[in-house]
């Protein structure tokens, strides 16, 4: 499988086309010596070693150290809406209702946000592109900043119908789309849910979004719930996905030293004997 | 590339998985995600959830509400003396507010034997004012630091009836001096 190295953009605000780049393990331009010597392991091969490794241990990037239930408590992350505007989607999440305000059940946050931030990292590790979307305003510097800390991509304005699903003529030809989108609100400013949720299941483009008590959590892949007008939880949710994604990164360039020196070493062996 | 775009049908991943199976999507341009889908599957499928728009009905409360014991002491406290005269300080975690203490304080006196109930609150009360925290009743009226000015209370009527038997008097000892 030929790894994608990407090209990304400066601004960070757009996904433009990856140009085709010779791949980190230089795969493309090793020839294979002839039969007289052992198969030499294929680039390709290590490759797929370095893909699917990860996917052998539960937690392979430990993301569930990075946060605890007391910190989720901290931050106000249980708290939710009012009874009036519960969403009736979200019940099973709820710890309860408190003289009318709705608390979310936290043990069930961990274990969502566990599994959101593990797919987050394997994404991040495979090189996929990520967007952060969110529509809330008092927010958007926050998301834009974290996009651009883990050299991602983020979407805090307003979300023109054709963005995912009209992308071929908005922005040229061969467009490559987000591979995860991350929605730190799922609503929009008129408190409707956000159209990119349904254009990113319409794209099979999966989904991780924290959802309110007062949200639609049915077509998000990995939905969170949780808090999400509170600043200080939102700056921890942020806070986690940065560091998610840099880990994720950082390992990635990690397996590749590992794994594709002693391939490069028997390479140039061969080539010299 | 070949992709379905109905949200209302499957989810994400049984879409591709049913593109990949039936050969429109081939195993090279296969999405990065759907291996790391495959090994770490959500708790719940993102199927998309028809909204219910009849209003028949269902009703049934699956929230509970959340309760606890010493609801019924802050409930009598709060009735007694309103709400308090210190403010909630809700940014610290470890914050104590009159009526915890109150709480905390009846539930001592309750384990050391006391059983009835009014007798209970009267000794929290009396116990709080012992270690400086003041609980005004709720109802009482206000306690004001000076008195009302007299001034205040005199009014205008009065005031323009004084005016006139002054302005008699006045006449009478001036026609008395002249005279």
């Amino acid at each position: 499988m030929a790894v994608r190295a990407l090209t990304r953009g400066l601004l960070g605000f757009r996904y433009s086309r990856a140009a085709t780049v010779a791949s980190p393990c230089g795969g493309h331009h090793y020839v294979t010596a002839p039969s007289a010597k052992p198969p030499q392991p294929q680039a390709g091969d290590v490759t797929e070693k370095i893909l699917n490794q990860p996917l052998e241990k539960a937690d392979f990037f430990r993301v569930a150290e990075l946060f605890s239930l007391k910190d989720l408590f901290d931050a106000r992350v249980h708290l939710g809406h009012k009874k009036g505007c519960r969403h009736r989607l979200m019940e099973p999440y709820l710890y309860g209702c408190r003289l009318d305000h709705d608390i979310i059940n936290l043990d069930q946050t961990m274990e969502h946000l566990q599994l959101a931030l593990n797919f987050t990292a394997h994404i991040a590790y495979r090189g996929g592109i990520i967007l952060f979307v969110s529509r809330r305003r008092q927010f958007g510097h926050l998301v834009e900043t974290t996009a651009k800390d883990c050299g991602e991509y983020a979407h805090t304005r307003y979300w023109q119908g054709g963005l995912l699903t009209n992308a071929n003529i908005q922005y040229g030809p061969g467009v490559r789309l987000p591979d995860l989108i991350i929605f730190l609100s799922t609503l929009n400013n008129v408190f409707q849910q956000h159209v990119g949720i349904r254009d990113a299941a319409k794209m099979n483009i999966p989904t991780v979004g924290v959802v309110d008590s007062n949200c639609n959590p049915s077509l998000v892949t990995y939905p969170v719930p949780g808090n999400d007008d509170t600043p200080a939880a939102v700056e921890l949710y942020c806070r986690l996905f940065k560091m998610t994604i840099n880990r994720a990164k950082d390992r990635r360039k990690q397996m590749e030293l590992i794994h594709v020196l002693p391939v490069n070493f028997l390479k140039a062996r061969q080539m010299f004997t | 590339m070949a992709g379905s775009r109905l949200e209302r049908f499957g989810t994400v991943f049984t879409r591709v998985r049913d593109l990949i199976r039936s050969g429109v999507i081939k195993p090279k341009e296969k999405p990065l995600w759907y291996d790391v889908y495959k090994t770490f599957p959500p708790k719940r499928a993102p199927l998309h959830v028809k909204p219910v728009t009849s209003p028949s009905a269902k009703k049934q409360e699956i929230v509970p509400e959340i309760f606890y014991s010493e609801d019924k002491i802050r409930t009598g406290f709060y009735e007694q003396y309103g709400r308090g005269l210190r403010a909630l300080d809700l940014s610290k975690s470890n914050f104590v507010s009159t009526c915890q203490r109150f709480v905390d304080k009846y539930r001592e006196l309750k384990s050391h034997g006391m059983l009835d109930k009014s007798s209970l609150f009267e000794e929290t009360g009396k116990a709080l004012l012992k270690e400086g925290i003041i609980l005004r009743r709720r109802g009482a009226p206000p306690v004001l630091a000076e008195s009302r000015d007299p001034v205040l209370d005199l009014k205008l009527i009065d005031m323009l009836a004084e005016q006139q038997s002054a302005g008699t008097d006045t006449t009478k000892t001036t026609e008395d001096k002249n005279s």
